[in-house]
């Protein structure tokens, strides 16, 4: 009944509504208006900035005080951007935590209603919210990882081996991660939309992004696992920023980034018909 | 109209009958919450595809697997590890029961009802422990069966029977109610969804994980004192590894730190409004 309700007023809103760069330009205003106004878009980027800066500066330098004592089977396995990335593995929360409370927010409190009531558009709605999302994880993201780069191997700098930017395969996997992160805050967003609650929604990022991994990465590594298990979206992300060396299971950050790009699409085309079809 | 209202405070409701009415209420309230169905089917679900995805992978993989990895192969906590996602469900449940309530304001109207508040908390948390504990029994009793039977020979694999092992079934169960109850009283303490489930996964997982990265012994020490760590131990088989507590110091562990979440929501839960 929803859905024949919404037909309706659909095509009979459509011939005399407004222009549609006019009312994309509504859209976007309006989601800007909510996402700026949301305590979450402060707190939740506030948390990700001390936490992964944080922890990446914590692990070096217990890095730098145990190396005296470290074997040597330890100082030659020691690599010095994977260490300082190793935060990324809990820092990806934060970024799908933040992109699924850009929505499930709105439906705690039932803004949602209104926000569809203004704007019948619904694709339009999700393609502004996609939009403004990137805008916001995107910078907070490189912020984030070249904060923690630079902190993390100024601490190593002097006392244990370190990189610099300059050095061959550093930039591509500080990209890799900044993309990893934006990519997990879109990923966020549509388990929020197919979610509709809060609740769900985090526990669906918290599952995907860390728990899945946990519970199959260790499995031996049969042929069904070397087709499904690296193409989870955390294995795919680890893909992207952790050094390959010593493991064969990784897919190649090429073909990583392009898994990911395909895990955004489907489940943003799932968020979409579903934000379509379902009641608020 | 006060002097009827005193009469009628003293001639009426029993301490038994206020106690089987609060239960009542608490009992309708956790059953009409509206995902709770789904969040006990959504654990079910993970439990036993994880229990037939995780033994299946380990038989067919037991010939690749080098000596010392099948002597640390632990069968019962393999059959159970799906747990470790089916956790993040119950523990959800624990918060949106409590912190579903103060979003609807319903919980304005609870309290107005029953004034001591302890008591409705206390009751609020023995049904949910309750309808958890046998549901979670349950389920791990049926994973570690679908577990065992996919575990052929060669691979390890035990019977019901076997020392130790009733102990780990049982505390699957048991481990899955902590992690629910944590959630209630985390809920309790922090009045809004989001922000509970945050805590508690940052407890759960955040924390052990973060801990993990740190080199050295200081982070193992530190590390069976957390909740997850700690509780896990009761439905590991074999205690070899990095956490080396025992089945039920390590429980103890985690019920300690239900406990703790629990006096603090007792105190708080009077001093507060709602």
């Amino acid at each position: 009944m929803t859905e024949t309700m919404q037909a309706t007023t659909a095509s009979a809103g459509r011939p005399a509504g407004p222009p549609g760069r006019l009312r994309a330009r509504a859209a976007l205003s309006a989601e800007w208006i909510k996402l700026r106004s949301l305590r979450s878009m402060l707190v939740t980027p506030a948390l990700a900035a001390v936490f992964c800066i944080g922890l990446g500066s914590l692990v070096c330098s217990n890095h730098v005080n145990a190396w005296p004592t470290a074997s040597a089977a330890t100082k030659a396995a020691f690599n010095p951007l994977d260490t300082n990335f190793n935060f990324l593995v809990i820092g990806v929360l934060f970024f799908g935590v933040l992109g699924a409370l850009v929505v499930t927010n709105e439906y705690g409190n039932g803004v949602i209603r209104a926000t569809l009531a203004a704007t019948p558009q619904r694709g339009l709605i999700l393609a502004a919210k996609t939009a403004l999302l990137i805008l916001v994880a995107l910078p907070l993201s490189a912020v984030i990882i070249f904060a923690a780069f630079l902190a993390g191997e100024g601490i190593l700098a002097g006392h244990l081996p370190h990189v610099t930017l300059a050095d061959p395969g550093v930039p591509g996997r500080v990209l890799g991660a900044i993309f990893y992160l934006t990519a997990a805050s879109l990923i966020g967003l549509f388990l929020g939309v197919l979610a509709r609650s809060a609740a769900v929604a985090m526990t669906g990022v918290v599952g995907v992004f860390l728990v899945l991994g946990t519970l199959l990465d260790n499995l031996p590594h049969s042929d069904v696992w070397r087709h499904t298990v690296p193409y989870i979206p955390s294995n795919l992300g680890d893909a992207l920023w952790l050094s390959h060396t010593g493991t064969t299971s990784l897919a190649s950050p090429a073909v990583a980034a392009v898994w990911l790009v395909a895990w955004v699409i489907v489940l943003g085309a799932l968020a979409a018909c579903s934000l379509r079809l379902r009641d608020a | 109209m006060s002097a009827s209202a005193g009469t009628a405070r003293y001639a009426g409701a029993s301490l038994e009958t206020r106690f089987l009415a609060t239960a009542r209420s608490e009992w309708i309230k956790f059953r009409s919450v509206r995902s709770g169905p789904a969040v006990l089917l959504s654990a079910a679900v993970i439990l036993m595809a994880g229990a037939w995805l995780i033994c299946n992978g380990y038989r067919d993989g037991w010939a690749t697997m080098s000596p010392a990895s099948r002597a640390s192969f632990d069968p019962v906590f393999m059959s159970l590890r799906a747990i470790e996602g089916a956790q993040l469900f119950v523990g959800a449940l624990g918060v949106i029961t409590v912190t579903g309530e103060y979003t609807s304001g319903l919980i304005r109207g609870t309290f107005i009802a029953t004034p001591q508040r302890a008591q409705v908390i206390a009751l609020k948390a023995v049904i949910f422990a309750a309808v958890v504990w046998a549901w979670c029994t349950l389920l791990s009793f049926a994973a570690f069966f679908i577990g065992q039977s996919l575990l052929s020979s060669p691979a390890k694999h035990v019977a019901i029977g076997d020392p130790g092992v009733l102990t780990a079934v049982f505390g699957g169960g048991l481990y899955l109610t902590a992690v629910g109850l944590l959630g209630l009283f985390t809920g309790v303490l922090l009045r809004r969804t989001t922000g509970a489930l945050a805590v508690l996964f940052g407890i759960l997982l955040v924390m052990p994980e973060a801990l993990g990265l740190l080199p050295g012994q200081l982070s193992e020490h530190l590390g069976e004192f957390l909740p997850a760590n700690g509780g896990e131990e009761i439905f590991h088989l074999l205690h070899g590894g990095a956490y080396t507590l025992g089945p039920w110091p390590g429980f103890a562990v985690d019920a300690a730190w239900v406990a703790a979440a629990a006096a603090a929501a007792f105190v708080l839960v009077r001093r507060r409004d709602a």
